[in-house]
């Protein structure tokens, strides 16, 4: 019986999590449906969340939705009254890679594309290491966009920067635009992109495509369904924090902040400020950290470990 | 003007390498056809197996493609520059060579592009170019100005070819198929030399030579510009736009005078192509070394000295992994010309060949060292545990369409020469007007 | 108090028999019989009970969520005890049903009502169960202006047996405003002994277009009443900036090119192309001129 009552506990401690986001679905109900939901079809009785043109959360019927995945055309338009932040406490960061593996994952890539990447940092030689997990930042002024000769690569009004797959002609040259080395080119036709069986969506960026560039998306199929980013819901330490700014809110599934109190209080920064690019990520500062730079080397892949041998860190350090 | 006696000689001098192809010529043709068979076996690898045939990786994602690409518009917009110039100014000595500028400016403007083909993932999709062109992207840019620019070549070139297909049309003792003689006959457009067709030509050539000059100038530094106006340290240089229409000249040049060298040799054109032409292509190197040298301290002088982390590790890459590329390029490259011409004693036709290979060669090290080592050190450190993903090494496939391509240079020269004189015939029969010969008078005293 | 527990552990008990037996056969069937978790949450909105089973297969790389199972609900007081229904697990495990009424459920001496959630099993899964107890409650918001300063004013009240309605007293009161992926904590306070609370309502909260923002109370993980929330809607957000995108501007990255650029370029290759249509034309000239010239010496 108290092995019972303890369960109740944790039940209702798990409450608090999910509870959360019921919540907010059930709210907003009876607005505008998304464009993509198809009415003709019987329904199931089994309910999904979706965002609507509107830009809220509202459940539908799953039976009436015939992809998450909008079209190209479509995707081209971002998600109404929505601007998407992001923000990342470097203080919690301990390179567990759970971001970049449930990324890979999740838009169905091959190990050596990484859409989100995990850097050892180090900004001078007296100064600390630390863990710095990098994904596309979205930039307001974004070169990549300026640079694409076909309009491949596109911001929406929502802030996301996206890449047409089916368009891109791997020029490349939004690589080189790119200061922050965040965008893959698709080398080959990796075997991982077929597991995909979806119809392809700039949204998902998946199915990959060969001879293509593609990065981070902020994933907003996911979004557009009331989910966080693959990075932001997978992080075991909530290191990633993601919302909407217009609406000053940020959460990493579990604790949610108002956006401008935690860049305030925390005083977050954006990365290599002085380019002009006005990125959509903020990071925290690594003070008062969770975790010592070392145990980030726990546990990790031969492969993956060996990138840090060439840092400052690496080389004064047994790894 | 026209001397007829001098005219017929020439004609008759270059007739048979017009008329046939000598056992010699053919071996070379089917060499060059051969290394262009492998560039085509490898592209084909490329296509089916993805461009991770290629060296190029993550961060290094333009490699020796790009740098052919930027060696030989450069080459063309020197060709184009150099005639352009020579033709403007009436200079009296560019009569044998400026032919030979002129192909080299319309034959390398045909195969340059060809690289940057290569560079892009989805060739299937190119026509993508010109259905949702974006303006604001200096790549569009690149593609409304290198077509521009062939056509502007073209024309030029037919222009400056006209009075030499009319003298090979009228040419009664050439041996050549009907259909040929008929191909000519047609191009002439009845050109006659009359005086009305005279001025309309005279008019017509000078408005081109503007052309070409200007666009040349135009061209290459929109092709600088696809480096500049990105934000990697090392290419994000106002002195860009200048420094790459410098340093094209000047390898084309050295090109120039390697096919002076060539065709002398070759077509026996000892008592045309003499010293003295060597020696005012020299000078014109020399002062474009000393351009080229300035351009490239001024940029790395600004980098260094001011020291942003960046550049400074941009210039740390350079003087450790590229130490003698560097070198080669930037120093060597510069002073073997300097010194070759400089010093009276030393100043041959062989001399001044072989510095001017040295030119090339250090003008294709030169961009190679721009693309590659800024790639290998973007802002955020490059962690990788792949050697290959950290450095850029060329694979056989780029290789062997780099060598494909200067195969492809040469059989187009080659086929060219046999098609029109490498030397404009018509303007080497010319009679110097009186003030020219007093110029010319002058650079001989140079000489 | 004894009877209905008694009554309740009965229950429990011959749906624990039942699995058994079921889970039993199962084992037969195959070696490698998995014994699913399923977390059972409550939660009460505006008088309509969800109630959420996530069902899930506990390994050690991970939760693996299964999809599909049919979960069946049962609701249980003193002596009745009654099928809800059932719902069927979506991609994350996920079961949910919505009660639109919560009168007429099954209550004990207390007013409370015991949840139970059921999984009959199903391939390689074994049968899985999980109960949860909770008071019915209300929530009510309402707002108050006092001079320049705003508050939410939040009324719980509990329903005993027969109906009878009473204040919730001395229970912590969390206030939230709905966001995009979650709830935004704005402030917390407890119930007096009338069951009544009062949070200040901070400024320069984001609303809708028009302002409105919807405010929502919750009293969370009570012993007796669950979960509940209360909402209300008023205009004091400020109202969200909605960005323009059926208006584009001349960025360099925006699809189309700032003017500047578009003129030079027409410039350029006007300039250009007019000087090369001007050489051919001296081309033509020159064949027309040679065309002329037979005509004139016969």
């Amino acid at each position: 019986m108290k092995d019972k009552n303890e369960n109740k506990k944790s039940s209702r401690r798990q409450f608090l999590k999910k509870g959360l986001v019921a919540g907010a679905g059930m709210v907003a109900g009876g607005s505008l449906l998304a464009a993509y939901i198809d009415k003709s079809k019987p329904t199931s009785g089994e309910k999904v969340k979706v965002l609507t043109t509107e830009g809220e959360l509202v459940e539908v019927d799953k039976s009436l939705i015939h992809s998450p995945r909008v079209s190209r055309e479509e995707s081209h338009k971002g998600i109404p009254g929505r601007k998407f932040v992001m923000v990342i406490d470097l203080a919690k960061c301990k390179n567990a890679r759970k971001c970049v593996e449930s990324c890979q994952k999740g838009h169905h890539l091959p190990s050596s594309q990484e859409f989100m990447k995990v850097y050892l940092l180090q900004d001078s030689e007296k100064s600390a290491p630390y863990w710095f997990p990098k994904p596309c930042f979205h930039c307001d002024n974004p070169l990549c966009v300026s640079v694409c000769p076909v309009g491949a690569t596109y911001k929406r009004s929502d802030g996301i920067v996206l890449i047409d797959n089916e368009r891109c002609i791997g020029c490349k040259f939004c690589m080189t635009g790119c200061p922050y080395s965040t965008r893959v080119f698709a080398w080959k036709d990796y075997p991982e992109y077929a597991e995909d069986k979806e119809p392809y969506s700039p949204e998902a960026s998946s199915p990959g495509k060969e001879g293509t560039v593609s990065k981070c998306d902020f994933c907003p199929d996911l979004v557009r369904m009331g989910k966080l980013p693959y990075c932001a819901q997978n992080c075991p330490m909530g290191v990633i924090y993601f919302g909407d700014i217009d609406e000053d809110t940020v959460t990493n599934g579990a604790e949610t902040f108002r956006f401008s109190e935690l860049i305030r209080d925390r005083s977050g920064y954006r990365y290599l400020e002085v380019l002009g690019t006005r990125p959509s990520v903020y990071y925290l500062p690594p003070v008062e950290r969770q975790f010592p730079v070392e145990s980030g080397f726990n546990d990790l892949k031969e492969s993956v470990k060996n990138r840090f041998k060439n840092t400052p860190y690496g080389k004064t350090h047994k790894l | 003007m026209e001397n007829k006696d001098t005219k017929e000689k020439l004609l008759r001098q270059f007739a048979p390498q017009l008329e046939k192809v000598s056992s010699a010529t053919l071996v070379w043709i089917l060499f060059l056809l051969g290394v262009i068979g492998l560039g085509v076996y490898a592209f084909v690898t490329q296509v089916t197996k993805g461009h991770i045939v290629t060296g190029m990786r993550d961060n290094v994602v333009w490699g020796i493609y790009i740098v052919n690409f930027i060696f030989f518009m450069g080459m063309s917009y020197s060709g184009a520059i150099i005639s352009g110039t020579l033709q403007l100014f009436r200079t009296e000595w560019r009569k044998p060579i400026i032919r030979m500028a002129e192909y080299l400016a319309i034959i390398s403007l045909l195969i340059g592009p060809g690289y940057i083909l290569l560079c892009i993932g989805r060739l299937d999709r190119l026509y993508y170019l010109a259905l949702f062109g974006r303006i604001q992207s200096p790549i569009t840019w690149d593609v409304i100005a290198i077509s521009t620019d062939i056509f502007g070549c073209l024309i030029f070139l037919y222009l400056s070819i006209l009075r030499d297909i009319a003298s090979l049309r009228d040419f009664s003792e050439l041996k050549i198929p009907a259909w040929r003689k008929k191909v000519y006959s047609m191009l002439a457009l009845g050109y006659t030399g009359t005086p009305e067709q005279e001025k309309r030509l005279r008019r017509a050539t000078d408005i081109m030579a503007t052309m070409v000059i200007a666009i040349a100038i135009i061209v290459y530094s929109v092709l600088a510009w696809i480096f500049s106006v990105t934000l990697q340290p090392g290419w994000h240089s106002t002195i860009f736009g200048p420094y790459f229409v410098i340093a094209a000249v000047y390898s084309g040049t050295g090109v120039l005078i390697i096919a002076m060298w060539v065709f002398r040799k070759v077509y026996h054109l000892d008592q045309y192509i003499t010293r003295k032409h060597f020696v005012a292509m020299g000078v014109l190197m020399v002062v474009l070394a000393a351009l080229f040298g300035y351009f490239t301290f001024s940029d790395y002088l600004t980098k260094w000295y001011g020291s942003e982390k960046n550049d400074e590790s941009l210039i740390r890459i350079l003087f450790t992994e590229y130490y003698w590329p560097f070198i080669f390029s930037n120093y060597i490259g510069v002073l073997i010309p300097l010194l070759v011409v400089g010093i009276a004693k030393l100043r041959t036709i062989t001399n001044i060949t072989l510095s001017a290979l040295v030119v090339i060669v250090a003008l294709w090290f030169n961009r190679y060292l721009i693309v590659i080592p800024t790639l290998e050190s973007p802002y955020l450190p490059i962690q990788d545990s792949r050697p290959d993903w950290v450095n850029y090494t060329g694979t056989w496939v780029e290789f062997s369409l780099m060598a494909a391509g200067v195969a492809l240079f040469c059989l187009l020269f080659t086929l060219a020469s046999k098609f029109v004189p490498v030397m404009n015939v018509s303007e080497m029969a010319e009679i110097p007007k009186p003030e020219s010969s007093e110029l010319f008078k002058a650079e001989e005293s140079l000489l | 108090m004894q009877t209905q527990n008694k009554i309740r552990i009965i229950f429990i008990f011959l749906l624990c028999c039942y699995n058994l037996v079921t889970s039993a056969q199962i084992k037969k069937d195959s070696a490698t019989a998995i014994t699913p978790t399923i977390t059972f949450t409550y939660l009460n909105s505006n008088d309509t009970i969800i109630l959420n089973a996530n069902i899930f297969d506990k390994k050690e790389k991970g939760v693996f969520a299964i999809k599909n199972a049919v979960i069946e609900f049962f609701a249980s007081g003193d002596k009745k005890t009654r099928n809800l229904g059932q719902a069927k697990a979506d991609e994350e495990g996920n079961a949910v049903l919505k009660l639109p009424v919560a009168k007429g459920l099954p209550q004990d001496k207390d007013g409370k009502t015991t949840y139970t959630a059921k999984f009959n099993g199903k391939d390689k899964y074994r049968p899985a169960l999980e109960t949860f107890t909770a008071k019915f409650a209300r929530i009510t918001v309402n707002f108050s202006k006092e001079d320049s300063l705003r508050f939410i004013l939040v009324t719980a009240t509990q329903v005993d047996r027969k109906d009878a309605i009473k204040p919730i007293q001395k229970e912590k009161i969390i206030v939230y405003v709905p966001r995009l992926f979650n709830l935004l904590k704005i402030g917390e306070t407890d119930l007096d002994v009338a069951g009544k609370g009062k949070v200040e309502y901070p400024g320069n909260l984001v609303g809708d277009s028009l302002g409105n923002i919807i405010v929502i109370a919750r009293i969370e993980d009570n012993d007796v009443f669950g979960n509940v929330q209360g909402q209300s809607s008023i205009s004091w957000g400020i109202p969200k900036q909605y960005y323009l995108a059926e208006k584009p501007t001349r960025e360099l990255w925006t699809p189309i090119a700032p003017i500047w650029m578009i003129v030079t370029l027409i410039i350029m290759l006007t300039g250009v192309w007019a000087h090369y249509i001007y050489a051919v034309i001296q081309l033509i000239k020159i064949k027309q001129i040679s065309k002329k010239k037979p005509d004139s010496s016969s």
